[in-house]
Parts: C-alpha cells; structure tokens; sequence
C-alpha cells in the first residue's frame, strides 16, 4: 500500500511538471483564437459578400471536421509541401507545439466567432439605437453600448468553450507533444499501472477546468449587474469613478 | 496527378475502398456511442431529477468527471487501463487473462460514456422546459406515469432536445476520430495509414477531412429535417 | 411678436417598407418652443416619421434640417437616398434627442453613468460640469436617490423618467418622444406626463407621438393627425378638438371619447 502512494505521488509529481505545457497551448491558442473570432464576427455582419462567405467557409471547414484531423493536416501534411519544408515557415512547421496551437487557434475561433455572432444578434436593437440616437457612431458605440451588452451575453458559451479547449490540448500528445497526456503516456510506457496513471492525469485536468470555471464564473458574476445592491441613500458628496 | 488519382480510387493501389469502409466504421462507431449515449443519459437525466439523493450526487458527479476529462483521456483509460485493471483481478482471483479488449466496444462505450454526459444535461433541460400545467392536466384527466411520459413528455421534449442532440451527434462524430489511437482502422485511422504509406499525407488528410464534412454536413441537414418535424404543431 | 425661428424642418418625407407606403410625403416645422403633439391610429406611421427625423430611419425622398444644417441625405448611385455622411449625421443627432417607449436605457451603466455618458463621450463636456447638470437632471425628475443604481432595478416609470433626464442632459435643440407612457402603468403614466409637462411650461421644443389625448389637448401648442401615410390634419388644440376638427380626426378621436 505504502509502495502504491509513493507511485502515484511521484507520477503526479511529473505530470505537475507537464502542466505548464498544457496551459501554454491553451493560453495561446485561447488568445488567439479569441481575437480571430473577433475578426470573424466583424466580417460575418460585414455589408460586402466576400467577408461573409469567407466567415461561413471558414465555421463550416473547421466546425466540420476532427480537431484531430486539422492537427495531423498541419503537423504532417504540410510539412510535405515544398515550399514550407524548405521555406522560412518551416522552423515554425516543424514544432508540434506550434502546429497544434494553430490547428486549436483555427478551429475555435469558428467556435467562439458562432458564440459571438449569436451574442451580437441578441443585444437589444434598442440599446444601441439609444446610442445612436445620442449621436454615438462606429468604434464608440461598439465600444461603450455593443460591447459591454455583447459580452455580458456571450460569457456564459465562451465560458463552455473555453473547458473544451482545455480538454483539446490533449490532442497534441498525438503528436509527439509532451503535456499531461503525452507524459501520461510515456510514464505507462516504462511502468504499465495505466490505470492510477490515467486516473491522476484525469483528476489534473479537473482540477485545471475547476479552477478556470470557477474564475469565469466569478468574471460573470462581477459583469452581472443585475446582482448589484441598490442603494438608496442619497447622493454622497464625493461620487464613486465612473468607468 | 495521375498517381494521385491512381491512389484515390478503386484500382489495385487505390485507398477508395479503404476510406469507404473507413467512412462507414465512422458512421457505425457514432452512432452506437450515440446510442450508449441516449440510454445512459436518459438513465442519468431520471437519476438527476427523481432519484434518491446519493445517486443524484452520483450523477452529478459522473457529469462533472466526464465533461471535465479529455476525450482522448477516457478513451486510454479505457482502452489500456481496463485491460490492467481486469489482468490484475484475474491474478487474485485466478481467472484465465483475457487479451486486449476489442477496439470497436471500447471505443462507442469510451464516446458514450462522455456522450451520455452531455445528454443527460440536456433532457434535464428538456424536462425542465416543458410547463408544469402539463403534467397535471395529463395527471387530472387519469394519464398514467408511463402514459404521461410517452403521450406527453416525449413530443414536448423532443421538440426541444432534438436540435441540441444534432449538436451531441457532431461531437461524437469528431470525437471517433479519436477513436484512431486504438488502432480501430475508421476514417481517421484509414486515413492515417493511408497517409504513411504512401507518403502523400496532405492528399489523404484533405480527403478525410472532405469526407467528415461530408458526413457532418449530411447529419446536420437530416437533423434539420427531424426538427421540423418534431415542431410541425409548433408553427402557425 | 417675432415668430421663432424654426428648430426642425422636415419636408415631404416619403418611406416605405417593400412595396408598404408608410408615409406618402410628410412636411412639418417645429419653431423653438413648440410642443406637437403626432397622433395617428395604429400602424398609420408615426414612430417611423420621428425615426425619420434623427435619422435613425433614413427617408426614401424629402429633406430634413435641424436650425439651419440639413440631414446629410444624398442620392446613391441606385438613386436611392443615403446618409451621404455618417459623422455629420451623428452632429445632427447631437442636437437632438429621444425618448423611447421602451426607454432603452443601457443596462450596464448607472443611472447617473446613463445621463453623463453622452455629454461625456459624445460632447466632450468637462466632468464636473456634466457631473453638476445630470445631478440636477436626475433632481429635477425625482430620481436623485437612484445615482447608483442600474436600470433594471427601477420600475418603468422610474426608467423613464431617467431616460428623459438622459434626453435632456445634452441641452438638445428639440426632444423626439415616442410614445413615452404607453409601456407604463397609469400610476406611472402620471408621473411620466407630469414631467413632460413640465418640460413644456419650460419652453422645450418637443414632438410627442402619443396616445395621451389629455396631454395633446392641455400641454401641445399643435396637433397633427397622421393617417395613410399623410397630414390628414393639423392645428392648435383648441380647433383639433373643437367643433370644426376634421371628420376624420373626430372619427379617430370618438373610440377614446366612448
Ligand atoms: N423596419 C420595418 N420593416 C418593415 N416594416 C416596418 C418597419 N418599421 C415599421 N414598419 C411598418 O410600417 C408601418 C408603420 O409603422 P410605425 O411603427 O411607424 O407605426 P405607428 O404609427 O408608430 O404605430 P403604433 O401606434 O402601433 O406604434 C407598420 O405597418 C409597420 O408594420
Ligand atoms: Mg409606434
């Protein structure tokens, strides 16, 4: 029994290690794709047809098809093209961290770009005609009355499809990546206790998706201004910053 | 260009019929976890809303687990990590040892598993969506429990979960792709092997890839259609 | 007496929706002080012709000026009309403001952060000064124990009477209501029209499109009666409900007179 916990107490204690790699590619591919959506959901309310379409290609490719399959597409597949093999890209090509980063930047950003148009769709006409109404126009009005609705709508999905990206890095262990899984599996590969090794690697990734739920979930709760008290005292001699 | 049509179709070197029987383990592996997943999850939706409170906590807690985990993660477990457990209890026991398990049950179980998890979510939604006047007016006019499920519950549900359980379908799809690593030779893995093989890796992966579109485009649309249906007494 | 001079001109306003006429050409002036009173039956196209007016709506054909700078509307090269230029259409609109019938507060924002955001950011007026008029503002409709509290927490009522003080915290030329009570209870109905009121003893020039006949007959210096898209009639009060109003507006009036 003694021998049991000292095993899995040093299997944790290299999938710890590995942690940081999971949590790099999902700190920049989060990034990532967050912006690109940003992109996407500006062109797929663009007036020209072109940015649409390429906004409706781009959901379709990458919500079509295996995460899995889009990662290979990248780490082998290109690799076979001549002019990334012998070009500038391929130092970038040949790094399965990279490849798995962009394969993730891709794909979610179809994800979040759907959650974000729905978002934009459903913050009230009216607000922002009251903002129009005053005079606002362009960058201002996005930023001060779409934004701040947009957000507040759309944190709950993001939230969600944040927790799929963590459990999507997993993905890059299929490709020589060592995070927790790929160290997972390499720890099986010269021990064979599959079963305590899986069950730690699992109980990490919880761990990891509690602590970002529980983070965005506070996020919400502070945008949320419906849960705020109101007060009804009168108005104090110094006001409070307005933001 | 011609070895690549060569190697593409049905000829002596060509993958087509590979990819073909790849696409339809794809289908096949799918649906079964679909199915796994449809059970268990209407099981684990009960356990939720009228079950006793310690198997309440324990499906709650069986959803947690499950969509917290990689995919990838419970398919390992599986696929590796049963054997072991199964090996081991064969030695205290003195059982003969069974080998690897068969790669097609491990992997819809594995997908099912997860699967049922995100159903049960959302014919707990489904239930809860559905007025309470409903259930007692069909309780006032002497519906039994089943009745009432069968007469009443069900269309309403279905109406409301069907488009979310479009959305479950084209997870398990993608997901069997993970199915792969356990050397079950579906569209991912034909395609992978296809690939190695014949060193044309961004010719096999594009054709998987439109091959799962495919599929997801011609799931979805029939799911589009069933939706209708399902609301056919819901439009003006 | 000197005839004021003219806040809006708005001049054979056409639009329609496919192949609907909405408004079949529609003229009005609002002179500085005047408080018009747009009634109409339901559908006849009162909420588009104000929409028209701050060009939230743009008009198919006819022109619009705010004091003497006219809408920037110019034919596109499908002879359709179309802002011509989005930065002046926002300066027309600095110069004006609207009540909603759903308020659209936003809902993210205080209620003083609600009145301050447009002289802050639009006007670019200094803080303390904006901070002193949407504090008398908010005072002045019977909401200044609400600075801090967000808009869904209020009753309609109360939300109104904030987005009025919203409307009027850029001192605009002319405020656009559309009908502003017809969300409200009649408890707040009250509340909401004693406020107009006063804002019209006050000299603002104001178009109310309302369902309030009491409040166009006592407070506006005119009424006009849309109907299929035109002016059926117009005309001080004291003849619009008169003896010799217009049949057709005595014809829409009697179903509220019952
Ligand atoms: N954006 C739009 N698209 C299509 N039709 C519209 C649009 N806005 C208004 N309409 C139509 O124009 C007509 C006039 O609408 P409008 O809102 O101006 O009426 P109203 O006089 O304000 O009526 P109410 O008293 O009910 O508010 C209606 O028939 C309406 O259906
Ligand atoms: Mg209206």
């Amino acid at each position: 029994m003694g021998e049991h916990l000292t095993f899995i107490g040093s299997v944790t204690a290299q999938l710890v290690r590995a942690v940081p790699v999971t949590l790099l590619i999902l700190a920049v591919s989060g990034v990532c794709a967050t912006v690109l959506a940003t992109g996407l959901t500006a062109m797929s309310v663009a007036r020209s047809p072109l940015p649409r379409l390429v906004q409706r290609t781009w959901t379709f490719l990458f919500r079509g098809t295996p995460l899995i399959l889009q990662i290979f597409m990248i780490y082998y597949g290109f690799a076979m093209v001549p002019w990334i093999r012998h070009g500038i890209l391929w130092a970038a090509f040949r790094d399965p961290v990279f490849c798995t980063c962009l394969a993730m930047t891709c794909c979610c950003s179809a994800y979040i770009a759907e959650i974000f148009r729905g978002a934009l769709a459903a913050v009230p006409r009216g607000e922002i005609e009251a903002g129009r109404a005053c005079g606002m126009t362009g960058f201002m009005l996005l930023r001060r009355v779409i934004a701040p609705s947009l957000i507040r709508i759309a944190l709950p999905s993001y939230s969600n499809e944040i927790i799929m990206m963590t459990k999507s890095t997993s993905l890059a262990s299929t490709i020589t990546v060592l995070d927790i899984t790929g160290v997972a599996q390499q720890v099986i590969a010269h021990s064979y206790r599959t079963l305590e090794v899986f069950c730690a690697a699992a109980a990490l990734y919880l761990l990891i998706n509690a602590t970002l739920s529980t983070l965005l979930t506070a996020l919400e709760r502070r945008l949320d201004v419906d849960r705020a008290p109101t007060p009804l005292a009168p108005i104090p001699p110094t006001l409070e910053p307005l933001s | 260009m011609m070895d690549d049509l060569a190697i593409l179709g049905f000829g002596p070197d060509g993958w087509a019929p590979l990819l073909l029987k790849g696409c339809l383990l794809t289908l096949a592996v799918s649906a079964a976890s679909m199915a796994i997943g449809t059970v268990l999850g209407i099981l684990l939706a009960w356990a939720r809303l009228k079950g006793p409170r310690w198997l309440r906590r324990a499906a709650l807690v069986y959803g947690v687990i499950l969509r917290g985990v990689p995919e990838l993660l419970v398919i390992l477990l599986l696929y590796f990590g049963l054997p072991s457990l199964i090996l081991s209890l064969s030695e205290t026991f003195g059982w003969e040892a069974p080998g690897l398990p068969p790669p097609f049950l491990i992997g819809s179980v594995s997908v099912g598993l997860v699967s049922a998890a995100y159903q049960a979510e959302i014919f707990r939604g489904g239930v809860g969506a559905i007025p309470r006047g409903q259930f007692e007016a069909a309780r006032a006019m002497g519906f039994s429990d089943l009745m009432c499920f069968h007469r009443i519950v069900l269309p309403q549900v279905a109406r409301v979960v069907l488009p979310a359980l479009g959305n479950v379908w084209q997870f398990n799809l993608k997901d069997s792709a993970l199915i792969a690593v356990t050397g079950l030779s579906e569209l991912m893995r034909t395609s992978l092997v296809a690939a190695g093989s014949t060193r044309h890796p961004f010719l096999f992966f594009g054709v998987a890839m439109a091959l799962y579109l495919v599929l997801t485009t011609l799931s979805s649309t029939a799911f589009h259609y069933g939706g209708r249906y399902s609301n056919r007494w819901d439009r003006g | 007496m000197t005839v004021p001079p003219p806040v809006l001109t708005a001049t054979n306003i056409r639009k329609s929706f496919g192949d609907r006429e909405v408004l079949a050409g529609v003229s009005l002036e609002a002179r500085e002080g005047e408080v018009i009173s747009i009634l109409g039956g339901s559908g006849s196209g009162k909420s588009t012709f104000l929409r028209c007016l701050n060009l939230l709506e743009v008009p198919d054909e006819g022109q619009i000026a705010i004091g003497d700078v006219q809408a920037p509307l110019a034919r596109n090269r499908h002879g359709r009309l179309e802002v011509s230029d989005s930065r002046a259409a926002a300066r027309l609109r600095t110069q004006t403001a609207m009540v909603f019938q759903g308020f659209n507060l936003w809902p993210h924002l205080t209620v003083l952060q609600n009145v301050m955001e447009a002289p802050l950011r639009v006007h670019r007026r200094d803080r303390e000064e904006v901070l002193a008029t949407a504090r008398s503002l908010l005072e002045r409709v019977g909401m200044a124990g609400f600075h801090a509290a967000y808009p869904k927490r209020l009753s309609g009522g109360q939300q109104q009477r904030v987005a009025i003080a919203r409307a009027l915290a850029t001192n605009p030329k002319l405020v656009l209501f559309d009908e502003p009570t017809s969300a409200l209870d009649p408890e707040r109905v009250r509340e909401v029209l004693a406020l107009m009121r006063s804002l019209a003893d006050e000299g603002r020039t104001m178009i109310v499109v309302t369902h309030e006949m009491a409040f166009a007959r006592d407070v506006s210096s005119r009424v006009v009666h849309l109907m299929n898209g035109r002016v059926e009639s117009s005309g001080p009060p004291a003849h619009m409900f008169g003896a010799d109003a217009s049949p057709a507006f005595r014809a829409f009036l009697s179903p509220a007179a019952l």
